[in-house]
């Protein structure tokens, strides 16, 4: 009798304890019903009380003092600046993300994402040349970063929405020339080939297709044989197809495709571009 | 005028009730069983907390991902951990406390189940084996015919063949296998012993039974159907009320069906099945 009802007693002591116990698990619950009520401020920044705000980002801020270490800890801080950018308090969503730079200064992805952040707040403003001058301050130090490398096209982008085509042209000139530099001085890495692929994104929205092919034929050259190369070859095919008129050169890249990567998920569509191609010949 | 030799389920059910209020201890088999599956849907439950994600963290990780073990993505996993549970459960305890129900309902010592575990064992396994098979190649072929690009099949789209025809193919599924193989228990408990023989007595049982055992069947099985649409759509309840809306289902869904379902159709089936045999 004894030795079942200490039994018993332990198991539910174990449930009680796996139920009230501070693991990763209880951390994240606690984060989704804080994450709940930001989503209400979220959804209607305008119509929310300012005591409400004021409420949810000292949760926050709580959560991210109790649990330091934890990666939602991160989220929390860029929650609260975000809760402020939706609310127009732009000042303080600054404040806020100079806070998250100082706090996680030596994780340049954190850093990166809190300067594109201000970037973005400026924005909201209308105020490009502020915004700017932070998205270049993550080409200049934290240009291996997702963020990094992705912001020269984001600047484009920008131009390319509000119809300043020469602008447009002039930052896609500069983030080739940024793409260059970053290959040459990281060779063979990841954020090299990250570059190039990107240089001939850039060379696409310059309507400079030789320069395009240049581009992939560097990726060619650097990663043969370290990557499989078949989505390459087809996209200089497709662009000596349709862009430059050209069906020797498509169908000779189309050829070379087949012949080198045979096993290739890409082989059946290279083959009836080929027909095509001999078709229209 | 309606035949009197005739059995309707009107009769079956009103006989079932009577056995239970006459003999009680024939739902205790039942309530064992409810005590183990809410233990099981409770565990299932803690998987992601410590300490048990030490022992079934790397299980989860492997089989369905890390994005499982987190808040609230958990639950999205929980009714088919709690489904697996219950497989489980069914074929190890579930068999021999069927078993143990038919003996009492058929007046016979409980302890014949136990003489005849590894018949009802083998019988309930072949059974879940040929469910969950069913079940898996339906979906696994629907799921490749439509990421083969096809966009429709006889006008409808994957939305709605992986949804709710899915889920109605299932419960068909679940209703016919059940139906054949529901008297093999019962031939278990009073004669054979060979289950191959038993399953085979049973779909001759069922062939000539056809339509009140599909209706001895399906009736309780139409309580559960609430369950199935709300398990359907577990993303909207997680994100729409809280996340632990989901544990309360699978709760619930262990009650209904170790409490309403299994008891109705294991008693009602068992009746029907003496019932002819002495005739």
């Amino acid at each position: 009798m004894i030795k079942k009802s200490i039994t018993l007693i332990s198991a539910i002591a174990i449930f009680m304890l796996t139920g009230c116990a501070e693991d990763q698990y209880a951390i994240e619950k606690r984060y989704y019903h804080i994450q709940k009520q930001a989503e209400k401020i979220f959804k209607n920044p305008h119509a929310s009380p300012p005591n409400e705000l004021e409420n949810v980002v000292n949760i926050l801020n709580g959560f991210s003092k109790k649990y330091p270490k934890s990666n939602l800890a991160v989220n929390a801080d860029f929650t609260i600046s975000r809760l402020y950018i939706v609310k127009e308090e732009f000042e303080k969503a600054r404040a806020q993300l100079a806070k998250i730079i100082g706090t996680y200064s030596k994780q340049p992805g954190i850093c990166s994402e809190a300067v594109f952040l201000k970037g973005n707040s400026y924005e909201m403003q209308d105020k490009w040349s502020d915004a700017l001058a932070e998205y270049k301050k993550i080409m200049l130090e934290y240009p291996t970063t997702l963020r990094g490398m992705d912001i020269p096209i984001y600047i484009i982008q920008h131009y390319k929405v509000k119809f300043q085509p020469d602008k447009m042209n002039e930052a896609a000139k500069e983030a080739i020339q940024h793409y260059k530099n970053l290959a040459e001085k990281y060779p063979g890495s990841v954020a090299a080939l990250r570059a190039q692929t990107l240089i001939a994104e850039s060379y696409a929205i310059l309507k400079d297709w030789q320069g395009v092919i240049g581009a992939l034929n560097t990726i060619i050259e650097n990663y043969k044989g370290k990557m499989d190369m078949d989505g390459v070859l087809m996209n200089i095919a497709i662009i000596y197809n349709r862009e430059l008129n050209d069906p020797v050169n498509a169908s000779r890249m189309l050829e070379r495709l087949i012949q080198e990567y045979p096993k290739s998920k890409l082989v059946n569509t290279a083959n009836s571009l080929l027909k095509k191609l001999k078709e229209t010949k | 005028m309606p035949n009197p030799t005739k059995t309707s389920a009107g009769q079956i059910y009103y006989q079932t009730y009577q056995t239970i209020k006459k003999t009680p201890v024939v739902y205790l088999p039942f309530l064992i069983f409810a005590v183990f599956e809410i233990i099981a849907v409770a565990l299932v439950y803690l998987f992601p907390r410590m300490p048990f994600v030490l022992v079934c963290g790397p299980i989860i990780r492997t089989f369905w991902g890390e994005r499982f073990l987190h808040y609230p993505i958990n639950f999205l996993l929980l009714p088919k951990l709690a489904a697996l549970s219950r497989m489980f459960l069914s074929v190890i305890l579930g068999s021999l406390l069927t078993g143990m129900a038919v003996a009492i309902v058929y007046k016979k010592n409980y302890k014949t189940a136990f003489k005849k575990y590894i018949s009802l064992f083998l019988i309930v396994l072949i059974i879940t084996g040929l469910f969950y098979l069913t079940v898996k190649i339906i979906g696994l072929c629907l799921n490749k015919y439509f990421m083969a690009g096809h966009l429709k099949l006889l006008f409808l789209g994957p939305r709605i063949w992986l949804g709710p025809i899915l889920t109605t193919i299932n419960l068909v599924t679940a209703l016919l296998v059940q139906s054949i193989f529901v008297y093999a228990i019962p031939e278990v408990i009073l004669n054979e012993e060979n289950p191959i023989k038993c399953i085979g007595a049973s779909f001759v049982f069922f062939k000539k039974h056809t339509v009140l055992t599909l209706i001895l069947v399906g009736l309780p099985m139409l309580i559960y159907l609430p369950v199935v649409v709300l398990n359907y759509n577990t993303a909207f309840l997680i994100y729409r009320i809280f996340p632990e809306v989901i544990l309360f289902l699978a709760l619930s869904g262990a009650i209904i069906s170790s409490l309403i379902i299994d008891p109705a159709i294991t008693i009602s089936t068992a009746l029907l099945y003496l019932k002819s045999k002495e005739k």
